[in-house]
């Protein structure tokens, strides 16, 4: 009983959105552990080693727009928008377009990023926020993680879903 | 996953060419306006991304990304908003006066161009922009960039980024 009450005091964070929300109808969530990459079947040099060893997991949620739940867009929207400014990440940047927009958040110090966050939204198709979990990443192990997706083909299957929400008109 | 990839990459690209810095323009950031926001951490984060030593405009590039702070730009096609950015662009200059480094016409556009000047002449601290389309099609751009740069590196970095206003600031920065 106490338990509860701590925990209904806490603060909302995105992690305890992805759990809520990963359950209910509209949403559909991925979790991924860096070893869907096949790693030991490639070649590593020592600094793609040193960038999936920073990298833990990639949690994806993803919201479908079905034309009707326009309502619900918004609202979650949002939510994921307030989510990013109070549990405290840094905004890096943030591109709005006509009908949809990105942003790209992380926490953690300097080169230090513990996460990082990608918010895609795009009215027509939903959205989907794809957090990036690791201990000390840096933007160069972010990049050479997306060659190393590239050489690895990784089963794009599990990230279609993902991939409508970016195609843009 | 490639698609998806490239998408990402020419997302965040352009991005880092518009951005605006001060928060008195952060009420643009709505529907109808086209905003691009880049803050200092990710320039900080950027600079640090190893690129090809020989390609010398991409290290050109580093270079000025490490003295950048703040970009925003908001793009906009709606009178409403062009006639709210005017005034919004005139009380921020009464509020902090920056001295107009030029103003063109061209093609039915105006460009305006303030800049708060460094420690030597050619030194920007902070630089506005404000393009005024000439028609209903024609988008009107107001952007704003701080940081500590030269302004010789604007004209390269709006050239590289294909920014509006590139032709306007090379010969601002040529006088």
């Amino acid at each position: 009983m106490v338990l509860t009450l701590v925990s209904c005091d806490q603060k909302p964070t995105l992690q305890k959105y992805f759990v809520e929300k990963s359950q209910e109808k509209g949403f559909a969530s991925i979790d991924l552990g860096t070893g869907f990459l096949k790693a030991d079947k490639l070649k590593l040099d020592a600094e793609e080693t040193k960038a999936l060893e920073s990298m833990k997991k990639l949690n994806v949620l993803i919201f479908k727009s079905n034309g009707t739940n326009a309502a619900e867009f918004d609202k979650e929207k949002a939510k994921v928008k307030d989510l990013l400014k109070t549990d405290n990440y840094d905004e890096l940047m943030k591109v709005s377009l006509e009908g949809g927009g990105m942003s790209v958040n992380t926490k953690g110090e300097n080169d230090h990023i513990e996460e990082f966050v990608l918010f895609l939204n795009r009215k027509e198709t939903g959205f989907g926020v794809i957090r990036v979990l690791g201990k000390d990443m840096t933007p160069q192990n972010v990049l050479t993680m997306v060659n190393l997706l590239q050489k690895s083909g990784a089963n794009s299957g599990q990230l279609k879903p993902l991939m409508d929400i970016m195609k843009t008109k | 996953m490639k698609k998806f990839i490239i998408t990402l990459l020419l997302a965040v690209l352009p991005s880092l060419m518009f951005a605006q810095t001060n928060s008195a323009f952060d009420k643009f950031e709505k529907d109808g306006v086209d905003a691009v926001v880049v803050n200092k951490k990710m320039f900080e984060l950027m600079g640090n991304v190893k690129m090809d030593p020989k390609d010398k405009s991409a290290q050109q590039y580093l270079n000025l990304i490490k003295k950048l702070d703040n970009l925003k730009v908001f793009s906009t096609t709606n009178n409403k908003i062009v006639t709210d950015m005017k005034s919004t662009v005139d009380g921020y200059l009464k509020k902090y006066p920056l001295e107009e480094l030029m103003r063109i016409n061209e093609g039915g556009r105006a460009i305006k161009i303030y800049v708060k000047s460094g420690a030597t002449s050619s030194q920007v601290k902070e630089l506005l922009m404000f393009v005024e389309g000439g028609g209903p099609k024609d988008s009107s751009v107001l952007m704003s960039l701080t940081g500590n740069f030269d302004l010789s590196e604007i004209s390269f970095l709006t050239d590289y980024m294909k920014l509006p206003g590139g032709a306007a600031l090379k010969k601002a920065s040529k006088k």
